[in-house]
């Protein structure tokens, strides 16, 4: 285990997770779905890290593993505690979990589904305190209608029930419950995807304040690029379960390095109309491969346009580029891509 | 609004929705689903409609199928859709499931749904469902059917057309689930295409190639397109014109250059400031409309959006519900303010 630089809250290194695919009803295991394979990133305390990618790309497998709400294949998980010494959690047994679980929680993406509807807020947002023993049920509602004013929410709703909320409110009473044990990092899985734009708008801006106001750590998984541009200091891009490109926001919209985040950036539709032909789009051939049968070589080879042969047999590592760039691909030094031109 | 009372409609014209109402009678109350929504449709033209869930973009479309639930009380107004003999009729008035509408659905009027996986036949091969709807319209044999199918596969970029003639919508990827189901759409090649969201569940590299696929198609078939959003950025990628719908209304309709760079209502104005761009100079802060959407029991007095709009005027926008005015170049919005506004700053 190699020390953490003194900005890194979490650094994730050759993290793995390969789910059996099992046939028969003697559930032989004819072959692994590589959802997350070899990924390393750090997470610098008070930042916002971005994870992009198209849906099967590992992402959220990303944030569960974090978490350790899966178990991982391989692979480090450093986590710095608050006494600054850091701790390898990939190891750590469900009870030796737990004191680090009030450290890092998560927000879902379907507030509809990640609230059970026969709690009331109280009993929702309670809940961590309460299996955290942090005070007496006097204590607990005092500090359950602060985190509701927190969130923008009156503290009079505490015995109502999710369904008497619109999806926005919902999930701030997410962020709310996620906030109840006052951690130090948050993995927001697609938070704002399933709102519509006014109301996500609301709770990005809430996110940002509570980032602000209590020095919180992000980890921010998304399919909208615009949104995680806006959001994030730095941002991973994620291709069939391996990091392709890792970069400070402005250097990546800027300037890819990876063909793959070239061909992502053009595929956002602007809202600006005489853009429409201004624009080159690099069209995509095909589909994203399938993780349990991966293109040899490098996995984005099949689409790329500057494929050569030893894409097809050779893995690229994650290569330093300088600047606090990462890239995984063996021509990035002679490639010069398209970012996002400035409006 | 009796259809009769209404003016002609012009040679050009595809479909005009005047007025249309749709409410639904709930046991909470009555819920105005749509209230009063006009819109039209030029012969190859594609209008976007964009608006916030509840705004009632998916219930109108569905009412000019037919296809609201049985629930739906046709409240009101008129919609008309012209034939491709020139005749024109009131689809309002057709029975939901007579013999006419059915013999337009499908036929006149496609529709491509945001989930395919709801909307296709889970136990049909997907060559059977476009061939069955071939035969339908046109008693055309079999065989000819089927090679219609693969004809259209092939038009919508489905790789290997004759052997995904045979397959199961389950065996297919979204994105070629979302071409099988286009191509079911245009299997009669319509002259109107409703795409309900279909973008919307979608990654943005399969989004861009539908988009591209949907224009493509659009100049090799001539037909219009209603095309149901909630992202701008879509709607500025493929829309000719634009209606934005707010609470069973619509706030404001024009040409997407008048809508997204002189925008005259104010809920326009504010959802575009809301959503994050590309490439611009990082904000601080997004602009956010304050409030949220009104439950439909509840609806504002006046002009239903005076509670969330920065620039009410206390007395009026409380009062009385704007008509729609028109400007010039024919953008059409529904607010009192809409020429005093100041200059938008972007």
């Amino acid at each position: 285990m190699t020390a953490l630089a003194d900005d890194t809250l979490i650094s994730v290194r050759g993290l793995k997770k390969h789910f059996p695919i099992q046939k028969g009803w003697l559930q032989r295991v004819v072959g692994h779905v590589k959802a997350v394979d070899d990924v390393s990133f750090d997470i610098k305390r008070g930042e916002t890290f971005g994870l992009v990618g198209e849906s099967g790309s590992g992402k959220s497998t990303v944030a569960r593993l974090i978490l350790r709400a899966y178990t991982l294949t391989a692979g480090e998980i450093l986590f710095r505690q608050p006494d600054g010494s850091n701790l390898d959690i990939s190891t750590l047994r469900e009870a030796e979990l737990r004191p680090i679980r009030e450290q890092m929680q998560m927000i879902f993406q379907d507030p509809y589904s990640s609230l059970n509807p026969r709690m009331t807020l109280l009993d929702l947002i309670g809940e961590p305190l309460i299996i955290h023993g942090r005070g007496s049920q006097g204590e607990i509602r005092d500090r359950v209608q602060e985190l509701l004013t927190l969130v923008g929410l009156r503290p009079e709703y505490v015995s109502r029930y999710p369904h008497a909320f619109s999806g926005g409110q919902r999930q701030r009473i997410g962020i709310a419950r996620a906030l109840a044990l006052n951690p130090s990092f948050i993995a927001a899985d697609e938070a704002v995807s399933a709102l519509d734009v006014s109301v996500a708008a609301q709770n990005i801006n809430l996110l940002q304040d509570l980032q602000e106001k209590f020095g919180l750590t992000y980890l921010f998984i998304t399919h909208d690029l615009s949104m995680v541009e806006h959001i994030s200091n730095r941002i991973g891009v994620m291709y069939v379960g391996r990091l392709v490109e890792v970069a400070p926001t402005e250097a990546l919209f800027a300037k890819p390095l990876h063909p793959y985040t070239e061909a992502l950036l053009s595929a956002v539709p602007e809202p600006d109309p005489r853009a429409r032909h201004a624009r080159k789009r690099v069209a995509l051939k095909g589909e994203i491969a399938d993780p349990a049968n991966a293109p040899s070589g490098c996995a984005f080879h099949p689409r790329c346009a500057y494929a050569t042969d030893r894409c097809k047999a050779e893995v690229p590592e994650l290569r330093d580029m300088g600047q606090g760039r990462k890239v995984r691909c063996h021509h990035a030094d002679g490639l010069s891509l398209t970012g996002v031109i400035p409006a | 609004m009796a259809g009769e009372t209404l003016p002609p409609m012009p040679p050009e014209r595809l479909i005009e929705l005047n007025d249309v109402a749709v409410h639904f009678s709930l046991r909470e109350g009555l819920v105005r689903a749509v209230n009063g929504v006009s819109y039209h449709v030029n012969k190859g033209e594609v209008l976007g409609v964009v608006g916030e869930s509840g705004s009632g973009k998916s219930v109108t479309v569905r009412s000019i199928m037919r296809l609201q639930p049985k629930t739906a009380l046709d409240a009101g107004g008129a919609i008309r859709f012209r034939l491709p003999d020139g005749s024109v009729t009131e689809l309002n008035r057709l029975p939901r499931d007579g013999r006419e509408i059915r013999s337009i659905r499908g036929r006149h009027i496609g529709m491509v749904f945001q989930e395919p996986m709801t909307a296709l036949s889970p136990v049909h091969s997907i060559g059977t469902q476009i061939a069955r709807t071939y035969q339908l319209h046109t008693g055309a044999s079999k065989e000819a059917a089927r090679n219609r199918a693969i004809d259209l596969l092939a038009r919508v970029q489905m790789p290997r057309p004759r052997e995904m003639v045979d397959v199961y919508p389950h065996q297919l990827s979204g994105g070629m689930r979302q071409r099988a189901m286009i191509a079911l759409a245009l299997t009669c090649e319509p002259s109107l295409l409703i795409a309900d969201e279909p973008t919307t569940a979608l990654d943005v590299t399969t989004e861009a190639q539908i988009l591209d696929l949907l224009r493509s198609l659009q100049a090799e078939f001539g037909m219009a397109i209603i095309f149901i959003t909630h992202n701008f950025g879509v709607v500025a990628d493929i829309a000719d014109r634009v209606a934005v719908m707010y609470l069973g209304r619509v706030a404001e309709t024009g040409t997407v250059d008048q809508i997204f760079y002189h925008p005259k209502h104010p809920y326009t104005r504010a959802l575009l400031q809301s959503i994050p761009r590309l490439g611009q100079k990082r904000v601080h802060r997004l602009k956010t409309i304050p409030g949220m959407v009104p439950d439909p029991f509840n609806i504002p007095a006046g002009c239903v959006f005076h509670p969330r709009c920065e620039h009410a005027v206390a007395g009026r926008c409380d009062v009385a519900e704007p008509a729609s005015r028109t400007f010039d170049g024919g953008q059409i919005a529904r607010c009192h303010l809409a020429d005093s506004l100041p200059e938008l700053v972007s």
